[in-house]
């Protein structure tokens, strides 16, 4: 019970009129990550269960942990394959790290990869919590409220989503814009009606497009140019796209791209995970699953001769840019999703089909999932209000009698 | 008082005193200053001109140094000049609405978008116009997000560029806008349309990460779209079904009739 | 509201009661027209103008507007007077003209000068309708001025069109922030000076419309 006392110990500080007042939400976030939270709801509305906010974070942290130590052997493996194809290294503190841990730039070996990916790939994550995490405590500290667990998730998938050759100062830019004005603004956790990862996102997206928009250098290796699968079949057509790779390699995440975009396969473990502890909708993913295919098919029949875009199959879109990882971790977040089970579907539905349409008509932006899932967040209320003013209304009818003001 | 107010009398007096007064001062402004709005057009378009040609700093005199420049009306179709307007007056984006005056385009030959195309354009000749140090071609066409116009500047032996501008787009500001970065337009200068002395079809194109030949640009970094509609609206201009027929008079060791029937093809409606 | 003061009416619309700030209004021109600072400083002026000049005339006249028309006199008075400024900077200004495009002649709708002219310039004398006029634009000016400040210092490293930070596209240091160049950007930062103008000024705070409920007691939160 070491820990419990220290902390007992401490305790009386950061209450009222003790020294550490104002840091009582610090307290509290370290307090929780050991142990249940001392106010547990005790009357008898409630279904008591051992799982909290802190448990459910942790689970979709842990839940992204395949596409994340994939992604990381990944950016170190295109990066190698680059190298060896005589391009520079990185050179700096990076190079340093992985001579001295895996004493060279071998594509074949998966600890030099994996060393080399990390070398990207956990500064951006250290960067992302440190900096979000500065502003979510000042919040809370500013408010009075409790360090709120969602950080820790938007924080990782934040993260996962940015392109490993990012510079840092940007990083810390785009969650600065995604926590504070994509949920701050708004009162914080579960007030937000945006996903803050994507907001951070969609901010360095326009903020900064030559460095993420897929168009150019997105392999850590000196001098490097090249794009990423979607940009490539934008630009060149799916016979160029299907030169460079086969749909195995994309679904396997053999490609270039976000850090933990690239694997398909790694992301649906995660996904298993999420639905088999029903911490994740499946009406949704179904929802944003079936809208791609659909719209996909849709585009296949009309057939363009001017735009390669219209004749990529659903099962490319599936495999190719961030379709996968925004379905399964972006659009499932709670907060800015549909709550209601039908309009679960519909929303998941309205981005998929967005997805397919940002993708395929727009002349500017390869990729979609991002401004469809953005998209979808603002519709999310009205979508709610709609099902729920039904089942009012059926309810009303059943029963004769206008139903109470909180039913 | 409220109640006279709203008669009908003191309504159509208030209404018909108000509509003169007011028509008087807008007419006043909009006549009064008509000439000094249009010769500001003039000048904004005679300066973009000077400004494509090297010619042009913060504080020239325009109108002079506009004066060793000669305009021309050139017949697309056949490379020649034509009297047929008047050089100063003749518009060439009317001209390219009007069915008499102008062709569709359509597929493959329509790489710059236009849809449709005048068959007379005006040319700038700067210096002596029957030798001409620079002819300046006006040129457009679709970007990534609207219709771009332009001039590109061409040295007297129809080959080598001077300059390039764009005065009007709609580019994204901060990556298709950069047309407009002097930085980019300065290394322009001096690159070649051609590939070879006979080629027909342009070879200057932009291309992403390091431009090499004589006839490469580096793109706009971050704007493929855009740097692709430059791309394609000067392979459009400078083929035979734009200025191709036209530059091939300053060209040495091309014959100018096979190029006229490379084009012939393409004529219609 | 007191009797009108001089003083009053030209200081007020800056910080205390702000056309686009707190009343929201005239926010489309502040979008599209701040993404430099001369330009805004223009468009600041001609709003500053026409405001100033159609409450004066209005108020001159307004013994004498039949109320069943009022709309469209003042409607009248204001677009003449946009007119002349639309055609005042297409002969004397023809750069910044061409920059503000339509967005002058849209001045027109610019909620600001309908706003006083019905809610001030109606009942006020026109010296003071003038005076408010002047304010209002001012007003307007001081949000303008502070967006299109960032936007062009952060958008493309300059102020007045006199470069800072260098851009890295003119082989500087300083890698531009193309969101701050797209209109939108305007209304992030139009949102955060109204969030701390209104962290300055409590008062400026609105009600909620509704209150959630607590879902935990307050001593078990602390």
């Amino acid at each position: 019970m070491g820990i419990r006392q220290t902390l007992d110990n401490l305790e009386p500080h950061f209450h009222k009129g003790g020294k550490y007042e104002k840091f009582y939400p610090l307290y509290e976030a370290v307090d929780t990550i050991f142990y249940t939270p001392p106010s547990v709801a005790k009357t008898t509305a409630h279904v008591r269960d051992g799982i909290d906010l802190k448990r459910i974070m942790i689970t979709v942290w842990l839940c992204t942990f395949p596409a994340m130590f994939f992604g990381m052997w990944n950016a170190g493996w295109q990066a190698n394959l680059a190298i060896a194809d005589g391009f520079g290294a990185p050179g700096g503190w990076r190079e340093a790290i992985v001579m001295t841990l895996a004493g060279g730039h071998d594509a074949g070996s998966l600890w030099a990869n994996l060393v080399l990916g990390a070398t990207y790939f956990l500064p951006i994550y250290l960067v992302t919590f440190a900096v979000g995490g500065f502003w979510e405590v000042l919040f809370a500290i500013k408010r009075g409220h409790e360090v709120n667990e969602g950080f820790f998730v938007t924080s990782v998938l934040y993260a996962l989503i940015l392109p490993a050759t990012i510079p840092l100062w940007q990083v810390a830019l785009g969650i600065t814009f995604g926590v504070v004005i994509g949920k701050e603004i708004f009162g914080g956790t579960g007030k937000n009606f945006l996903n803050p990862a994507l907001t951070g996102r969609a901010f360095l997206y326009f903020a900064y497009p030559a460095q993420i928009s897929g168009d150019s250098v997105w392999v850590a290796a000196d001098g490097y140019t090249g794009a990423t699968a979607l940009s490539t079949a934008f630009q060149s057509g799916m016979n160029a796209l299907t030169d460079q790779f086969s749909w195995w390699d994309a679904f396997l995440g053999f490609i270039p791209g976000s850090v933990g975009e690239t694997s398909t396969l790694a992301i649906l473990i995660g996904a298993a995970v999420l639905l088999w502890t029903k911490i994740a909708s499946w009406r949704i993913m179904l929802g944003v699953f079936l809208g791609m295919v659909a719209t996909s098919l849709l585009f296949n029949l009309i057939g363009s001769d001017t735009n390669a875009m219209f004749a990529m199959p659903w099962y490319w879109h599936l495999v190719v840019g961030g379709f996968a990882f925004g379905m399964v971790f972006m659009a499932t977040d709670p907060v800015s999703a549909s709550m209601t089970n039908p309009g679960r579907l519909i929303f998941g539905a309205l981005i998929g089909v967005m997805t397919v349409l940002i993708r395929v008509v727009n002349p500017a932006f390869p990729e979609g999932i991002m401004l469809a899932i953005l998209f979808a967040n603002l519709f999310a209320p009205l979508i709610d209000h709609f099902f729920v003013q039904a089942n009012i209304k059926r309810r009303q009818q059943r029963t004769g009698v206008p139903a109470e003001e909180n039913a | 008082m409220a109640q006279s107010n709203n008669s009908i009398k003191k309504i159509l007096t208030v209404a018909f005193a108000l509509c003169i007064v007011c028509s008087v001062i807008v007419s006043t402004a909009a006549v009064g200053l008509r000439a000094k709005q249009q010769l500001n057009q003039e000048l904004d378009r005679k300066s973009n001109i000077l400004d494509v040609a090297g010619l042009y700093e913060p504080g020239t005199d325009v109108e002079k140094a506009f004066e060793q420049i000669t305009p021309r009306v050139v017949d697309l179709r056949s490379g020649e000049y034509t009297d047929q307007f008047d050089p100063q007056t003749y518009d060439s984006f009317q001209a390219a609405k009007d069915p008499a005056q102008s062709r569709t385009l359509s597929g493959e030959k329509d790489i710059a978008g236009l849809s449709r195309q005048e068959n007379y354009s005006t040319v700038y000749l700067v210096g002596n116009p029957d030798d001409p140090e620079q002819i300046i071609l006006p040129i457009r066409g679709q970007g990534l997000w609207g219709l771009m116009r332009g001039y590109l500047a061409v040295q007297g032996d129809g080959n080598t560029i001077e300059g390039i501008t764009f005065y009007s787009h709609s580019e994204t500001p901060g990556l298709g806008g950069e047309v407009d970065n002097p930085r980019w337009k300065a290394q322009w200068e001096g690159k070649e349309i051609f590939a070879n002395a006979d080629s027909v079809q342009p070879a200057i194109a932009l291309v992403k990460g390091g431009a090499s030949g004589e006839t490469e640009v580096d793109a706009l970094s971050g704007a493929s779209l855009t740097s692709k509609g430059v791309t394609n609206l000067l392979q459009f201009w400078l083929s035979p079904a734009g200025f191709g027929e036209y530059l091939a008079r300053f060209r040495s060791g091309i014959e100018r009739q096979a190029v006229q029937d490379a084009s012939t093809d393409s004529e219609g409606a | 509201m007191s009797d009108p003061t001089p003083k009053g009416v030209l200081t007020t619309p800056v910080f205390k009661n702000n056309p686009i700030a707190l009343q929201i209004l005239g926010i489309c021109s502040a979008l599209a027209v701040t993404s430099s600072m001369s330009v805004s400083l223009v468009m600041t002026l001609a709003v500053m103008f026409v405001t100033a000049f159609s409450s004066m005339f209005i108020s001159l006249i307004r013994h004498h507007i039949p109320s069943s028309i009022r709309i469209i006199v003042q409607m009248t008075i204001i677009a003449s007077l946009v007119i002349v400024v639309d055609q005042l900077l297409k002969a004397f200004a023809y750069e910044m003209s061409k920059q503000l495009s339509v967005f002058v002649g849209l001045i027109i709708t610019n909620c600001i000068v309908m706003g006083r002219a019905e809610g001030f310039a109606m009942t006020n004398s026109p010296g003071l309708s003038f005076l408010d006029g002047i304010g209002n634009g001012l007003g307007y000016g001081f949000i303008l001025m502070t967006v299109s400040f960032f936007r062009e210092l952060l958008g493309s490293g300059s102020v007045f069109g006199f470069t800072v930070l260098e851009t890295v596209q003119n082989g500087g240091w300083y890698v531009p922030n193309g969101l701050l160049l797209l209109p939108p950007s305007a209304f992030f930062i139009i949102g955060l000076i109204i969030w701390a103008l209104r962290a300055i000024n409590p008062e400026q705070i609105e009600e909620n419309e509704f209150k959630m409920k607590e879902n935990t007691q307050p001593k078990e939160a602390v």
